[in-house]
């Protein structure tokens, strides 16, 4: 008479066919998807010499190099340290992503400078005396300077930011009167500081005198190096030569592994229960006395005095008329002279409480109430 | 399948092992390698759970509030031994106990799992499911599997009005006449001529019949017997709200049972119709001896179901089943816009051919909130229980001038009541 119903393995495996292999199909969607997407990575980069869409630098890099300029691509600062020498110029496109150790041994590294788009913090360690001032919108603006790089390519498309230019600097491409673009030429090296890179994208390089600008700051020496610093670029190990992940012994780290299938072990323990969970239709609980409660606060929110004093009075009267032996449609002159001869109470008092007017507040209510309860105690009693 | 806490306490052992072993990585390989197999051979020996064999043995019927014993044998057909937990579900309001049985069955032995149920609820429970979970002999792993065993408990309503049985059969054995005191007999319907007794009431001394006679004769009278009473439930949505803690519905039923017992020791013949929008249950041609168990046993799984009595279907449903003329007794509620709309509609039909008794479980709270005074709150709430009292009387002279004759009581007197108003008509002569 007892049947099992839990399922076989068979039929467990049967059931899971479909699932299982739905699973499948999406994994290998998933991996083939993943497969033939070009590298995000690489995609829309901006200012980078390898990257060919609009935000990229390719064509620059391109032009540098027919021009006989060799552009390293390098994205640490290490690397960037080994290529620079005398003859070289590092451009930085994103100095928000260079740690600020690596900053410092960028600041002193040999060769000219062109600091696009610089982190304001980072100024100071980069260049020495230049400072973020305001915002700029990027347009076209005239050169404005008497820098030959400048005055040779006429209108640039500038902006992004201005900034303040110590005394033995030159700025150009003003926006309200701030330079753009600020050139400090000391000790034969020349560092240049753009509040905006975007002319040198390949989207832009065609307008004005862009290419030309781009092409005499970037190629004033025969060695490039375009620091695309890349957020992998960890600072070098500290004093001991081990960084904190190194001094946690592996046994910490296989030892979690194995307290996380231990807390797993447990949760299968405790999740497993032992039998179906039992639901039962329950009968609905309404109370028979809700509806008249439910009458009680609609007559107090609309302060219905008038209404609830009839109920009240016409019950006092039901059980009064029934307790003098009186019809119940009696003439109500007829109770009052009644109900003032059975307790003594003056007829006109009793006839206020009884037919009087309806109450004007919540309070008077009150008080009728306990005066109709005082002349049926009366009644009851006498 | 199923771990124990065995399983969590190893692996969470392995975790200080791996921590100061030389080649941590093996260790945790080796650990959860030595852990899975004790699993898989822990399951591979744990005794078949789908292979046991279940049967049922008790009691099928019970009061409410009482509790009945259920047991369960398992049978362990097969070769190993079972050892774990088994759980014999039962709907919550079943109560079972306890929850969960231990059970050690050897190879080819059968046990008996013993529960205990004590309903909270009248109806119908049907046991669920039996769940077992095989421990393997480690102790890391079980094989647990669920078996259907149906067995049905039919909780009945529990007739709390039985204890006033006694005081009302005295009544009516004092209308039989056949009450110790000698008192005459107050029924209407000449039962027989019996030698006068001293102490017998002069009045009803057969003249005629003594004077046929050498002795003194009197008559006796009994009460009407054989009559038919009909007892409506209303299971519409006026039976569902509560008073007190219980359904209106379950306050009906101990009325009616109580009616219907004192009405078969009368000699009356009792039937039992259930109707909301159709014929919930019906109870017709049951003997005396097999009457209450019948009604019990009609009444026990019927819920008020929320909706509106359909009052021209059962005035239908009524007439079809009583042809002849009976005593009608309406269990339902007073509630003057359903009655208004219902009930009070297809009226004339029923009282031109029976006699209609209406019982009405009136709610105390309503009385509790009419006598509230002392502020705003409670006095609003007064005068709103005033009106429903009001509308109430109204309903009920609006009923009695239809020649409806209506009895309103609480919960807790609305059963003595009932019986009470059919003693007063079987005294009167009027069924």
């Amino acid at each position: 008479m007892s049947t099992p119903t839990s399922p076989t393995i068979r039929g467990i495996a049967r059931a899971l066919r479909l699932p299982l292999a739905l699973l499948l199909l999406m994994v290998v969607a998933a991996t083939v998807a993943t497969l033939i997407q070009p590298d995000e990575r690489r995609q829309g980069r901006h200012l980078d010499p390898a990257d060919t869409s609009a935000q990229g630098a390719k064509a620059l890099a391109v032009l540098l190099a027919e021009r006989g300029v060799t552009v390293h691509r390098v994205e640490r600062v290490a690397e960037a340290a080994e290529l620079a020498t005398d003859d070289t110029t590092i451009v930085v496109t994103s100095s928000v992503r260079v740690g600020l150790e690596q900053l410092t041994t960028l600041a002193e590294l040999p060769g000219d400078r062109v600091i696009v788009d610089p982190f304001p913090q980072d100024l100071p360690t980069l260049v020495p005396g230049v400072t973020v001032e305001s915002g700029a919108r990027p347009t076209s603006r005239l050169p404005g300077c008497s820098l030959p790089a400048a005055t040779a390519a006429g209108t640039v498309f500038t902006g992004g930011v201005t900034f303040s230019a110590p005394e033995h600097g030159e700025g150009c491409y003003h926006a309200d009167g701030e330079p753009t673009l600020v050139s400090i030429a000391e000790e034969g090296v020349r560092t240049v500081v753009l509040g905006d890179g975007e002319f040198m994208t390949n989207r832009r390089l065609a307008e004005d005198g862009n290419a030309a600008l781009a092409l005499n700051l970037l190629g004033a020496r025969p060695n490039l190096i375009w620091l695309m610093p890349s957020p992998l670029d960890r600072p070098p190990p500290g004093e001991g030569g081990e960084s904190f992940e190194d001094l946690i012994p592996a046994g910490v780290l296989w030892a979690t592994l194995q307290l996380v299938i231990a807390v797993v072990f447990v949760a299968l323990w405790r999740g497993r229960r032992l039998g179906p969970v039992v639901s039962e239709a329950l009968p609905v609980v309404v109370r028979a006395a809700e509806t008249v409660e439910g009458r009680g606060r609609l007559y107090r929110s609309r302060h219905a005095h008038d209404r609830a004093a009839a109920a009240l009075r016409a019950g006092a009267l039901g059980r009064i008329t029934g307790r003098l032996g009186l019809n119940h449609d009696a003439d109500p002159d007829a109770i009052t002279q009644a109900i003032a001869v059975r307790t003594g109470r003056d007829p006109v008092q009793v006839a206020e409480v009884l037919h009087g007017p309806p109450p004007a507040g919540d309070a008077e209510l009150v008080v009728l109430a306990d005066q109709l309860d005082t002349v049926e105690r009366e009644v009851r009693g006498s | 399948m199923a771990l124990t806490g065995r399983t969590g306490l190893l692996a969470l052992l392995g975790t200080i092992v791996v921590l100061f072993a030389p080649r941590p990585g093996l260790a945790v390989l080796v650990i959860e390698g030595l852990l899975l197999l004790a699993v898989v051979l822990d399951l591979c020996l744990a005794g078949s759970v789908r292979a046991l064999r279940f049967t049922r043995e008790g009691e099928r019927l019970v009061r409410l509030g009482d509790s009945v014993t259920v047991d369960l044998i398992v049978a362990n057909p097969g070769r190993r031994r079972v050892r774990g937990l088994l759980r014999d579900a039962w709907p919550p309001s079943a109560h079972p106990a306890p929850r969960l049985h231990p059970v050690d069955l050897p190879a080819g032995e059968r046990r008996r799992v013993r529960t205990v149920l004590t309903p909270s609820r009248r109806g119908d429970r049907e046991a669920v499911r039996v769940t077992v979970r095989s421990l393997g002999p480690l102790g890391l792993a079980a094989r647990q599997g669920t078996h259907a065993v149906p067995w049905t408990v039919r909780v009945l309503p529990p007739f709390h009005s039985r204890r006033h049985l006694g005081a009302k059969l005295a009544k009516l054995r004092e209308l039989q006449g056949s009450h110790p005191a000698l008192i005459r007999g107050q029924g209407t319907e000449f039962d027989s001529l019996r030698e006068y007794v001293i102490g017998d009431d002069i009045r009803s001394i057969d003249w005629r019949a003594t004077a046929r006679r050498s002795d003194v004769v009197v008559r006796t009278w009994r009460p009407e017997r054989d009559r038919r009473v009909l007892i409506v439930l209303d299971t519409g949505r006026t039976s569902a709200a509560r008073v007190g803690d219980i359904p209106r519905l379950d306050s009906a039923m101990d009325a009616a049972l109580l009616l219907a017992a004192l009405a078969a020791r009368a000699g009356d013949r009792v039937d039992l119709l259930a109707y909301d929008r159709q014929v919930r249950t019906q109870v017709s041609g049951e003997s005396r001896t097999t009457l209450l168990p019948a009604l019990v046993n009609a009444m026990a799984p019927i819920e008020a179901s929320l909706v509106e009595a359909d009052a021209p279907g059962m005035t239908a449903a009524i007439l079809a089943r009583a042809r002849r003329r009976c005593l009608l007794v309406l269990l339902t509620d007073l509630n003057p816009p359903a009655l208004e709309e219902g009930l009070l509609t297809v009226l004339p039909e029923l009282t031109a051919r029976h006699l209609v008794l209406l019982a009405a479980v009136a709610d105390p709270r309503i009385a509790e909130l009419a006598a509230g005074r002392g502020g705003a709150e409670a006095v609003y709430d007064a005068a709103s229980a005033e009106r429903a009292l009001a509308d109430r009387q109204a309903i009920t002279a609006t009923l009695a001038r239809r020649g409806v004759q209506v009895v309103d009581a609480p919960p807790e007197t609305i059963a003595p009541a009932l019986a009470d108003a059919y003693l007063a008509l079987k005294a009167a002569g009027r069924l």
